[in-house]
């Protein structure tokens, strides 16, 4: 039992990890996503990058909507722009992806501050509303702009390459992607210990109030919208070269839907609650895809059977955990927390 | 008593995933020679991904039913992937790494793009599928996929070809929806077109899922042409179309591509849609043509009527399923290269009447089909030429 953490240094009380048990877990956090790569095999290494972009794109989605209270339903769309970029720097500059990473977050964050400029007006739905908008003019350009996009039919991207070695197994792409998603939400969580991530915090629950507390809102909403931008370019452009080819309908207004809920799920403005609401919505139907097939020597024909039912179950563990659970996953695991922590003692 | 508290339920539910992770079967090291499978059974493209499902099995049972191919038992391994090309991957690993795979069915285009690299790194299988995208109709870009069928600007082609004959210098609207899908044909059809002394007049793009077509009937007003080629779409909104040009006393005849084709949809529309023409690779369900006794045995283990996926997935199987016996029959070892090449030597092949041409796969496609027309009063679709072969 950890009856309490004693600071003695303002930098102490500020730090990202501040008890001993939180520095172990992460310890061996880091050590299980290191030795991930060596047991797995290619399925559950391919759900593994595809959930870590997602944690990517959800945690900044969460800097926007959970920590800064701006409903957005672009995120995909943002997601878009950087993979574009992407496939096409990669397509006409051939520079080292890296750098193509970078810019696609770059790219994607500039377009990001002129959809946010609606948000200085515009407050909840109307928010959302005017983000679809923007999302759906973006799409219009990836069709129509031709000598860019390639249209319809999209880019093919070739495989990133690191020190000459091409990068096409999920293995490879595993070494890329998630150190890059460590970085990312190391980032989103040392943010919030900084004056822009509080300036974030403050609009989110009063923005007049913020403002009078002298925090320019026109610099910090834009700010908010341009990190969130970021990750999903770098989001995107991670899944340009983890798909290979990207189209119009690679990233379709439902993505963004589907990130809103992860955020939702998992718990709106908690670092941990974007990583486990993405994992949340990538996994679930995937696990359920087990329960088919376990059922399958009792029913005849499982997999075209229960597959619609594989959905309505999934839809209805979202509703469960929103009624049982509105602050979100994130709340479970705080309070699994408490328990250890009081351990012998009730919570 | 056990109490139903939150922390139980939840204890219920890990537990719950735990045994059945741990109880997946393990599949022996089998024999098998397995089609491995990324269907959409939920979502938009339920329709024909059930029917695809349907007619391969079906295919695969006639197979085994007849010893399997040298003696080896085919078997089907597919899983549900809502039409989303990420659920479409994962299906492709889970499967891959349960069984080993050499044939592989498919169900989008943008699935058939993405794996591509992939089939072409590991050079395991042939990938067949639900799309007949004419960009996957290049051998040089796409060595290890096939359609069973002709790909979208053949489609087209075909109806072009019978314009020409029955009505020559015709003046043509092209209506195609805002997708890749939509959008497929269209460079070649005007290239086609012009080739055949046909003018297209009105070249029409609709949202994908527009329901107010009022303004684009205008359009077709304006330009009065006798024939209307839809691609890009299943159902919506050609019926509305069909019924508002009606209305306005237009003449065109209104034609569409395979998916578009099925006779069951357009018994819903019921008599807006007589007179409704289009091109299909393959014979209905209810043809009892004398030379086409797979479709006899296929009304004999199926008693109700079966859509047009159906003949899709069951000629897919026996593409698939005649590679692999070739490929056998000279004693080689099943890879993408092998499987490719064995497909590539499929000529004047006899499908059982499915197509009612030998057929011949030198490259990607299937380039056959034939024109039919909708009878509402039959709630059947009639054949109104003879088939059609872009081949020579």
């Amino acid at each position: 039992m950890i009856i309490g953490t004693a600071k003695e240094s303002y930098r102490a009380d500020a730090a990202l990890l501040t008890t001993r048990p939180q520095q172990v877990w992460t310890a061996i956090l880091l050590a299980v996503l290191t030795t991930l790569p060596f047991v797995l095999n290619d399925y559950w290494l391919y759900l593994t990058c595809l959930l870590t972009i997602n944690v990517i794109a959800a945690t900044g989605l969460n800097i926007l909507t959970g920590f800064t209270g701006q409903v957005s339903l672009g995120q995909a769309a943002f997601m878009a722009v950087g993979a574009y970029t992407v496939a096409w720097l990669e397509r006409e500059a051939g520079t080292p992806f890296l750098l193509n990473l970078v810019l696609g977050g770059g790219v994607s964050a500039a377009l990001g501050i002129v959809v946010g400029i609606p948000s200085l007006r515009v407050k909840g739905l109307y928010l959302a509303i005017a983000t679809i908008a923007a999302s759906f003019i973006l799409h219009f350009v990836f069709v129509h702009w031709e000598s860019v996009t390639g249209g319809n039919t999209g880019i093919n991207v070739a495989p990133a390459r690191f020190f000459g070695v091409e990068l096409t197994t999920y293995f490879g792409l595993y070494w890329v992607i998630m150190p890059v998603t460590v970085l990312m939400v190391l980032g989103a969580a040392n943010l919030f210990r900084t004056r822009i991530g509080r300036a974030f915090i403050a609009i989110r629950d009063r923005d007049i109030s913020a403002e009078v507390l002298g925090i320019p809102l026109l610099k910090y909403k834009l700010m908010s919208f341009a990190i969130a931008s970021f990750y999903a370019g770098v989001a995107g452009g991670l899944w340009a070269y983890f798909f290979r080819v990207v189209t119009p309908e690679s990233f379709p207004f439902m993505a963004s839907v589907f990130l809103l809920a992860a955020i939702i799920v998992g718990g709106m403005g908690t670092i941990i609650g974007g990583i486990v609401g993405a994992a949340f919505m990538t996994l679930t139907p995937e696990l359920l895809r087990f329960v088919v097939e376990w059922l399958g020597p009792w029913v005849p024909n499982a997999a075209t059977l229960l597959s619609p039912v594989r959905t309505i179950v999934f839809g209805a563990l979202i509703i469960g955990f929103l009624v049982f659970e509105p602050q979100g996953l994130a709340e479970i695991i705080q309070r699994v927390r408490r328990f250890f922590r009081l351990w012998p003692f009730k919570t | 008593m056990f109490k139903t508290t939150r922390r139980a339920t939840l204890a219920l539910l890990a537990g719950a995933t735990a045994l059945s992770l741990s109880l997946t079967p393990a599949r022996a090291a089998d024999n098998d020679i397995v089609i491995g499978g990324s269907l959409p059974l939920t979502g938009v493209f339920a329709f024909a991904g059930l029917a695809i499902e349907a007619g391969m099995q079906d295919y695969i049972k006639i197979v085994n039913d007849a010893g399997g191919i040298d003696g080896r038992m085919v078997r089907m391994a597919y899983e549900d992937t809502g039409y989303k090309v990420d659920q479409s991957v994962a299906v492709y690993n889970k499967l891959t790494s349960q069984d080993e795979i050499h044939l592989y069915y498919g169900d989008s285009t943008g699935f058939a793009k993405t794996i591509a690299p992939e089939l072409a790194r590991t050079g395991e299988m042939i990938m067949g599928g639900a799309s007949f995208a004419s960009e996957l109709n290049n051998p040089e870009a796409y060595p290890y996929t096939f359609m069973a069928g002709p790909d979208y600007s053949e489609m087209v082609g075909i109806l072009l070809e019978y314009i020409a004959k029955e009505t020559p210098g015709a003046k043509i609207v092209l209506v195609n929806s805002d997708t890749e899908f939509g959008r497929d044909p269209i460079e070649p059809t005007r290239a086609r077109a012009a080739e055949l002394g046909l003018s297209i007049v009105e070249e029409i793009i609709t949202p994908p899922g527009a329901a107010d077509v009022s303004t684009e009937v205008l359009k077709l007003r304006r330009a009065r042409p006798d024939y209307t080629i839809f691609h890009g779409y299943v159902l919506s909104p050609l019926q509305e179309f069909m019924s508002q040009s009606r209305e306005l006393g237009l003449k065109t005849k209104f034609m569409g591509t395979f998916w578009s084709m099925d006779s069951s949809i357009w018994n819903t529309v019921g008599d807006p849609a007589d007179g409704f023409m289009g091109v299909m690779p393959y014979r209905y369900y209810y043809d009892d043509a004398a030379d086409a006794p797979m479709l006899a045995k296929i009304r004999e283990m199926r008693p109700d009527y079966q859509a047009t996926g159906y003949m899709q997935g069951f000629l897919s199987a026996m593409l698939m399923v005649e590679s692999a016996k070739r490929v056998l029959a000279n004693g080689e070892e099943l890879n993408g290269k092998t499987l490719k090449a064995a497909m590539n030597t499929i000529e004047d092949f006899d499908t059982g009447g499915i197509m009612g041409l030998p057929i011949s796969v030198p490259g990607n496609s299937v380039p056959v089909g034939r024109v039919y027309q909708y009878n509402a009063g039959a709630g059947q679709m009639e054949p109104v030429s003879d088939w059609i072969s872009l081949q020579e």
